[in-house]
């Protein structure tokens, strides 16, 4: 039991429109299960996969930007759009503007924004990514700013791959990281690459 | 960071709506429960990062919800008044039965009292959840009211 939804829908624009909102938060059908989608005011926060817990994600926003977290589809219409454009083809560039501010390390947000440069279609290895950011022998760091990217799919933690074959761990689950590569037509066949 | 966990503010919206609008068109009128709604909840947004504590939600989202209501009333009372044809101010929609047009000379916090304890039918502890008073000040509203009522029918 809830309110009708263009009541729903009337408030949280009102909201947006007024700058009441810390962030907005849309869920999306894909064929990868359905997506939550939280974006701020500088883009988007946070992207849950089908088995986070909404109650759980949109608390780790609120802690991160601020309570005042409402959902429209509407006001996200252009973040679906482009979501769905990319489900439906794979090689679209997801250039959708991320905010990490729920990330805590300078760090972390440097191996994600630089991750963000890996276009759909190609793939690097953790120890690749440390190197592109001056951290060589941060293989293992990599691998823990990919395991706690709060962004997949926008910033593709899906094409970093370990140097020893394989496509490794994902957040979402292995089988997940391979749909996506196989969708993006890059999932490794064979052996490590560098 | 922030040491009070306040929840998302949409699920406050979505597990306590339904009754607050019914709370809103039962204060200010069907046609007029949704508009109350929503200036309700915006007010409610507007002032959500500076509370200071996280408990009685919902009847802090109560409380403002018949805040709003009553401002809803009051401005209506004011165009009442300075709309030039008296012919389309005197078609109150809603508002043209025998118990409010009883409880209208009563202040707007009275009335509201009122309409809960008589037409809701809520005790006394739920006219006091719903306006976030205590329980014995929710009596002695709906008490002091009938007092006036009562005194003003003597006086006619």
């Amino acid at each position: 039991m809830t309110l009708p939804q263009h009541l729903l829908d009337r408030i949280a624009s009102a909201a947006v429109a007024e700058g009441l909102a810390d962030a907005v938060y849309t869920r999306l059908k894909t064929p990868i299960g359905t997506l939550t989608v939280v974006q701020g005011a500088r883009g988007v926060l946070r992207v849950g996969f089908e088995k986070d817990p909404l109650d759980a994600l949109l608390a780790e926003v609120a802690a991160g930007v601020g309570p005042r977290i409402v959902a429209s589809d509407r006001e996200l219409a252009a973040t679906r759009d482009a979501l769905e454009a990319y489900f439906e083809s794979g090689d679209e560039r997801l250039d959708l503007p991320v905010d990490l501010a729920l990330v805590h390390s300078a760090f972390r947000r440097d191996a994600l924004t630089e991750l963000r440069d890996v276009p759909a279609g190609e793939v690097v290895t953790y120890g690749e990514l440390a190197r592109r950011i001056d951290h060589p022998r941060a293989a293992r760091a990599i691998g823990t700013a990919c395991a706690t990217n709060p962004v997949p799919i926008i910033v593709p933690c899906h094409r970093v791959l370990p140097g020893s074959g394989g496509v490794g761990n994902y957040g979402g689950g292995p089988d997940l990281k391979r749909r996506l590569l196989a969708l993006e037509g890059s999932l490794p066949t064979t052996a490590p690459r560098r | 960071m922030r040491t009070l966990a306040l929840p998302p503010f949409w699920s406050l919206v979505e597990a306590h709506g339904d009754e607050l609008l019914v709370h809103a068109r039962r204060l200010a009128g069907d046609s007029n429960g949704e508009d109350v709604l929503q200036e309700a909840l915006l007010r409610a947004l507007r002032a959500y990062p500076r509370l200071r504590h996280a408990d009685h939600l919902r009847a802090w989202l109560y409380r403002i919800t018949t805040t709003t209501a009553m401002d809803h009333h009051r401005g209506r009372a004011r165009e009442v008044l300075t709309d030039d044809p008296p012919a389309a101010a005197a078609e109150p929609d809603h508002y043209d039965d025998a118990f409010d047009s009883l409880i209208a000379s009563l202040p707007d916090t009275a009335q509201a009292a009122l309409r809960l304890r008589f037409v809701d039918d809520l005790d006394y502890a739920g006219v006091a959840h719903v306006l976030g008073i205590s329980p014995q000040a929710a009596r002695q509203r709906v008490s002091t009211a009938i007092r006036t009522l009562r005194s003003q029918g003597a006086a006619a």
